[in-house]
């Protein structure tokens, strides 16, 4: 197929693209839940929906999943080279995301022994996130970010801004009378509706997470894992600064031994979403800037 | 030798075709998955309760099926039988699953060989076709919007959801919304009937231009769920044998000891086969299993496709059909449970974690999904995952094989093999980065 430049194509609308390098498509599919943009923009290049096999130049060019083959970084490289704004969308683009589990040592010597095939792509010695090849624009958090959010980038919105942390978007309400001594999780069985999480003994991180995914985790009774990363006042530390933050909220409702929410809190599960804008991906590189996030 | 490259897209993942040709002859058809990111290693060490909000990383697609099916898992190793209102909620969120999937493959992912445009997404020029094509996309994404929001109501997080937990899931619904959403569901189901005769009839339309619905031999047939009503919470395996007949059931646990796998040089997933024979799963082997779905609408388009085609029946692009027929099921009844009381009894049981092995099995869109895990010491051990799309790769390289056959001549390649190497591979709606995960 010929590669299409902007010259050839109708003019009439913005033009956008979305790589998909290795990740889950749950961005793309996030964003198919986000149908505002149909009349708007012209989707000129996502394989998962559209025929078409060379990114085009782009007004706007949506990255998601990491680098984890020379492939994607051969692909990240050419899409890059024409479009007007570069967007990181979502964990794995932005930190690595859940590859980053791939990336222990004793993981990583393994996959890269069992993973040689014929002719087929191959597997870099980590999974990296994109910034570590090229410069982004824009970077959208979550996993997946929310159609609102796809909505905010293609259509660069300035007055966009999405709530401070999740737990103010979740409304549940906090108690200094009802501390735990451990946590529990859902060992327990039923999960009060209205009382405050940490309260009830799970480890929750939404005082401190970015806001604007309507708090859908914790309204029906399931712990922030922090999928959005850092609220705007913690982005550009490093990630002691969010861990002592979240240690803080726990010591004023519960008493749980700080040990255990460190250990916790280092878990792959909360790992992988916590320190994505620090220092968790290795890369070595400054914070990004809060005005670059959405 | 030639080899004929074809890159793929619509679909979920990466992957092309390569064929290999020598004066007109076929030597082979090869289906390449081309990404891997390792959660069999990755999970290793992973404190085992925290598998439901990792796994459905392995795919944004089948997400909900991954989540539930390692839930299950971990209530198997632990001994711990969930209430029955959770196993309803969970009903809801794999039949949210299935609506969000079946509507995309059948309008995002094939509508488009159907109508010979690229994407539903690029509205031709042309007048004419200008106002049908649009209408048709609108009317595709609001349907396919439903399965995301059932999703949402049933499951919280809309695309790697979190309220299924071990001993049940972490609150019941709303009966505001769940009316609401059921009336939402009433108004769709008349467009979804629409759609879905819409895209029988350019089916149709496409098959006497083509010459064929995609005939290739009969293979076994695989899948979980009931022969009426089907359970996508399921616990057995069923096979169907080539001729119809029985071919046996086996539980999760025994699926190594009753199946084949192997793994390739030139693909980064596996494949499954029965018997040492060809076996399908997804919409078609459904279909094939099931005498009743037991919904009013469904059943009924479930009777036309056994007056037209019997059964069982074995044309790939019937895989298609079979999915506009589970889309208008699984709206049905997703209403059918919205009307029964959400909230009123207990959601999840307390549970104590412990070390042992645990199957958890769902039926997922594409067929049984597995999930397995050895724990020790409160982590995982072995964490492993038979994913559908692998049962069906020994079928996808032999309806390629069909079709290069049928395409390839001693003296030319007709340029027709393209698309069909398109149709074939999306009858199947594999889902690549669940088979190499």
């Amino acid at each position: 197929m010929a590669k299409k430049t902007k010259a050839e194509n109708n003019r009439a609308l913005p033009q956008f693209a979305v790589l998909q390098l290795s990740g889950c498509a749950g961005c793309e599919v996030s964003l198919l839940n986000a149908s505002a943009w149909v009349k708007e923009f012209e989707l000129v290049f996502m394989p998962l929906v559209v025929s078409a096999y060379e990114v085009p130049c782009v007004d706007v060019l949506l990255i998601s999943g990491g680098v984890r083959s020379d492939e994607d970084l051969y692909n990240l490289k050419r899409a890059v080279r024409c479009a007007d704004k570069v967007v990181a969308v979502g964990t794995c683009a932005i930190s690595g995301g859940v590859a980053n589990l791939g990336n222990r040592d004793e993981v990583r010597e393994l996959f890269l022994s069992q993973n040689e095939r014929r002719d087929l792509p191959r597997m870099l010695p980590k999974s990296q996130p994109v910034d570590a090849f090229v410069n982004i624009d824009l970077y959208l958090p979550g996993c997946p970010p929310t159609p609102e959010l796809f909505m905010a980038a293609l259509f660069n919105d300035p007055d966009f801004k999405p709530s401070k942390t999740v737990c103010q978007e979740c409304g549940r309400k906090k108690l200094r009378d009802m501390r735990p001594k451990h946590l529990t999780g859902f060992q327990r069985g039923e999960v009060d509706p209205d009382i405050c999480l940490i309260n009830q003994g799970y480890l929750c991180v939404g005082s401190s997470t970015r806001g604007g995914c309507r708090a859908l985790c914790t309204i029906p009774g399931h712990p922030c894992v922090g999928c959005r990363g850092p609220s705007d006042l913690l982005i550009e530390k490093d990630s002691n600064a969010w861990l002592e933050s979240i240690q803080r909220v726990f010591a004023a409702l519960t008493d749980i031994p700080p040990q255990e929410i460190r250990e916790g809190l280092l878990s792959p599960q909360l790992a992988l979403f916590l320190f994505q804008f620090s220092d968790y991906a290795g890369t070595g590189r400054p914070p990004r800037p809060k005005e670059k996030v959405l | 030798m030639t080899t004929l490259t074809f890159p793929l897209s619509r679909i979920e993942g990466h992957a092309r075709v390569e064929i290999e040709v020598r004066n007109g002859e076929v030597l082979s058809t090869r289906f390449q998955a081309m990404e891997k990111r390792g959660f069999t290693l990755m999970v290793k060490g992973v404190p085992a309760e925290q598998m439901p909000v990792i796994v459905p990383r392995i795919c944004g697609v089948c997400s909900t099926a991954h989540h539930v099916a390692s839930v299950k898992a971990l209530e198997d190793a632990y001994d711990v039988t969930p209430p029955p209102l959770s196993s309803t909620i969970r009903e809801l969120l794999l039949l949210g699953q299935l609506i969000q999937n079946q509507a995309t493959s059948l309008f995002v992912f094939t509508m488009p060989d159907r109508l010979g445009v690229e994407s539903i997404f690029h509205i031709t020029t042309q007048e004419a076709e200008k106002k049908v094509q649009f209408n048709i996309a609108r009317r595709a994404l609001m349907i396919r919007q439903l399965g995301t929001d059932l999703i949402t109501l049933a499951g919280g997080q809309f695309i790697h959801p979190v309220k299924a937990v071990v001993g049940g899931v972490s609150s019941g619904v709303d009966p505001e919304k769940a009316a609401t959403f059921q009336q939402r569901i009433h108004e769709a189901l008349p467009t979804a009937c629409e759609l879905v005769e819409t895209y029988w009839d350019i089916s149709l339309r496409m098959k006497d231009r083509i010459g064929t619905w995609g005939d290739d031999q009969p293979a076994y047939y695989i899948t979980s769920t009931n022969a009426v009503k089907p359970n996508y919470d399921a616990s057995m395996i069923r096979v169907l044998a080539p001729d119809g007949k029985d071919a046996g059931t086996f539980t999760p646990a025994h699926f190594y000891d009753a199946t084949e796998f192997e793994e390739t040089d030139y693909s980064y997933a596996g494949r499954t086969s029965f018997n040492h024979g060809v076996m399908r799963a997804n919409s078609l082997a459904r279909a094939n299993m099931t005498h009743s779905l037991d919904t009013p609408l469904a059943d009924g388009f479930l009777t036309r496709l056994r007056k037209e085609f019997g059964t069982p029946a074995h044309p790939i692009l019937l895989f298609d059909l079979c999915r506009g027929i589970e889309l208008v099921y699984a709206l049905e009844r997703a209403a059918e449970l919205l009307d029964q009381p959400l909230n009123d009894a207990d959601t999840d049981v307390p549970y104590l974690p412990k070390d042992g092995e645990g199957w958890g099995l769902v039926e997922a869109p594409r067929g049984p999904l597995i999930h397995h895990y050895v724990i020790e010491g409160g982590k995982i051990k072995v964490g492993e995952f038979i994913i559908p799309t692998v049962h069906n790769m020994l079928a996808i390289e032999r309806a390629l094989r069909v079709a290069a056959e049928r395409y390839i001549t001693e003296d030319s390649v007709n340029m027709e093999l393209e698309k069909a190497v398109g149709r074939v591979v999306r009858a199947f709606d594999p889902c690549i980065a669940c088979a190499t995960h």
